[in-house]
């Protein structure tokens, strides 16, 4: 390997292949529980991941983001409720009809959303996003005739092959790790350094002859048609969808993911997710009080580890690695 | 033409603007000196409003019923507000200067939950609401809770003594020049670590108060904090980051354009609101009455 390939792409292969075999493993623990958990953890990071290419690779906060989760969701739920047949069944080649119209309609959100927001940045994009989301959120609730409103949409049952939990387990484990590998590519790519440097410099991105806009708007359509994805494998595996999906406090979920599993890597906000849906799961069964709990933690990480998890692990290993060559030199 | 329900809904618009226009000259406040956006102060509103109710429940059982003790309750309720405000600014929001603005947006949503999941805590998931037992007075063919007058004046008054308080006294003059240029007051010799913990004492003093005047209009209720902090991020962007008039008229706009937005269409009054927020950011990003130096 060359050298500098921890120092440039830090733990990132090893956790992602660790992250992947325990995956593999689950289906192995009895009772269809924690497989259904890990399906969760699965969708609900490949949704933080995807916003993480905003935050720790764009460098802006978005809270609106969970507005194209909601959009691919609702999207993929209601081409299946044209396609399926009056007695609740879909075949399986419309069940990946449906699945496959998330991540288009939501990138066309995210087109027409980021149109507007690559225009700001800071605080004023994380509020932009906001209003942008709160006003999806809310056209969905009360377009009753179109959306079905607060009611949701219900009976999103997948072909019977896919009932089984294990079965959609291992296709949702099958999309989230492609996805992730496309996601992988395109930030290792000239496109994914040029993020790198809108983050950390924009005025010098433009100096360069960046078209700062233009990226950020193209970031901005990739992570929404990610997010589109997640929220396209969300309906299935909860049987059904509500506009409670597109609001604030959906997108907050993706934002403490990623703080807690770490925003300087692709993998750090799956890793995220299953400490916090595992976390969830635990804290609820013990005391209603979750919130407070999660909000803790959040409080606790932001103050003194906001590298998150990962952050802290390649810190801790840099600096053994740093004591051992100023060792061996003495 | 019968216009006693648009009397109606410009009094309910009016006065949801008041208390608008109170919870969000805090958050005003706060931007503008500190560039913290305090995602908490909806809760910290509704906080309040808690605390109103048990301290007027308290007096009543002490001294008998009275709709007069809305007023040390809210009193009662405003001091500790502003105590808890400057305990927060002093050991949790000061630790977050140096960092990122995520982070710091980060730390104030933390506490949504965090103070969210207390008032669950301490008072329980019934709603409370305090009845005065005023008598509606009929004005316009329509009856209107006179209720409502008393939250307007509340409101032209605070929104008096703020302009008289930045405008015309020394410390209000430096508040002003902190939102200006920090840096420079600092320089001045001015203890800026003082002033910031004052403004976030008022500021969050300002939203108990409004939290105490709303009581006996609306029940108390978990997860309205979060309905109505999106609102107030509404009308600090419409108004601009830091001015108090900006604040003021956004405020009435979004509270009449709300409540008339109910008669035409409910449920997607919210979603006008967020429109024009979105023009606002578009077109002019600092808000109406903002300094564009500072964006």
């Amino acid at each position: 390997m060359q050298p500098g390939w921890l120092a440039r792409h830090g733990l990132t292969v090893p956790v992602a292949i660790l992250m992947l075999v325990l995956f593999l493993l689950v289906p192995l623990l009895p009772g269809e529980y924690w497989t259904q958990v890990a399906t969760e953890i699965l969708i609900l990071g490949l949704f933080a991941m995807s916003f993480n290419l905003l935050y720790g690779y764009m460098g802006q906060i978005s809270f609106g983001h969970a507005a194209f989760f909601g959009v691919g969701a609702y999207a993929s739920a209601m081409l299946f409720t044209r396609l399926k047949t009056a007695g609740g069944e879909i075949g399986m080649l419309d069940f990946f009809l449906s699945l496959a119209a998330g991540p288009p309609v939501a990138a066309v959100a995210a087109l027409i959303v980021g149109f507007f927001c690559v225009r700001l940045t800071g605080i004023y994009f994380a509020m932009l996003s906001l209003a942008f989301g709160e006003l999806l959120f809310y056209i969905v609730f009360s377009w009753y005739s179109f959306t079905k409103g607060d009611d949701g949409i219900q009976g999103l049952l997948p072909p019977s092959f896919f009932q089984d939990a294990v079965n959609f387990y291992y296709l949702t484990l099958a999309i989230v790790t492609l996805a992730l590998l496309a996601m992988w590519r395109i930030t290792e790519s000239p496109f994914g350094y040029i993020m790198r440097t809108l983050r950390d410099n924009q005025r010098r991105a433009a100096f360069l002859g960046i078209n700062v806009r233009l990226h950020m708007l193209i970031n901005f359509v990739i992570a929404g048609g990610f997010a589109g994805l997640a929220g396209a494998l969300w309906g299935p595996f909860s049987r059904s969808v509500n506009p409670g999906l597109l609001g604030w406090q959906e997108s907050g979920i993706a934002v403490f993911m990623t703080l807690i599993g770490g925003a300087g890597s692709i993998v750090g906000p799956m890793l995220g997710s299953v400490i916090y849906t595992m976390l969830q799961a635990v804290v609820k069964m013990y005391t209603v009080y979750w919130p407070l709990t999660i909000g803790t933690i959040i409080l606790l990480i932001v103050l003194f580890l906001p590298g998150g998890v990962l952050g802290l692990v390649e810190k801790r290993l840099k600096a053994r690695r740093d004591g051992d060559a100023g060792n061996r030199e003495a | 033409m019968d216009i006693g329900p648009y009397v109606l809904q410009l009094f309910s618009g009016l006065s949801r603007a008041m208390v608008l226009f109170l919870l969000s000259a805090g958050l005003s406040l706060i931007f503008g000196v500190m560039n913290i956006l305090n995602f908490a102060h909806a809760t910290l509103w509704l906080l309040s409003g808690y605390l109103t109710f048990s301290i007027f429940t308290f007096l009543s059982e002490q001294l008998g019923a009275s709709p007069w003790l809305l007023l040390p309750a809210i009193v009662g309720a405003t001091a500790l507000m502003a105590l808890i405000g400057f305990a927060l600014e002093r050991f949790l929001i000061r630790r977050t200067y140096e960092r990122d603005l995520p982070e710091q947006l980060l730390l104030t949503f933390a506490l949504v939950l965090i103070i969210g999941d207390l008032i669950k805590l301490v008072w329980g998931v019934e709603n409370r609401r305090i009845n005065l037992g005023v008598q509606p007075v009929e004005m316009f063919d329509t009856l209107i809770n006179p209720y409502h007058f008393v939250i307007v004046g509340s409101g032209v008054a605070v929104a008096a003594g703020l302009w008289f308080f930045l405008h015309r006294t020394r410390l209000g003059k430096i508040v002003r020049a902190a939102v200006y240029n920090r840096n420079m007051v600092s320089a001045l010799g001015i203890p800026i670590p003082l002033i910031y913990g004052l403004v976030f004492a008022a500021g969050v003093g300002l939203a108990g108060l409004a939290g105490g005047v709303f009581l006996p209009l609306l029940p108390m209720a978990l997860g309205v904090d979060h309905d109505v902090i999106v609102q107030c991020f509404a009308v600090v962007v419409i108004g601009g980051f830091g001015s108090m008039l900006g604040t003021f008229v956004a405020s009435i706009i979004v509270g009449v354009v709300y409540a008339f937005s109910i008669l035409f269409w409910p449920d997607g009054a919210l979603a006008m609101i967020f429109l024009i927020v979105i023009v606002v950011l578009i077109w002019r990003p600092w808000g109406l009455f903002g300094t564009e130096l500072r964006f």
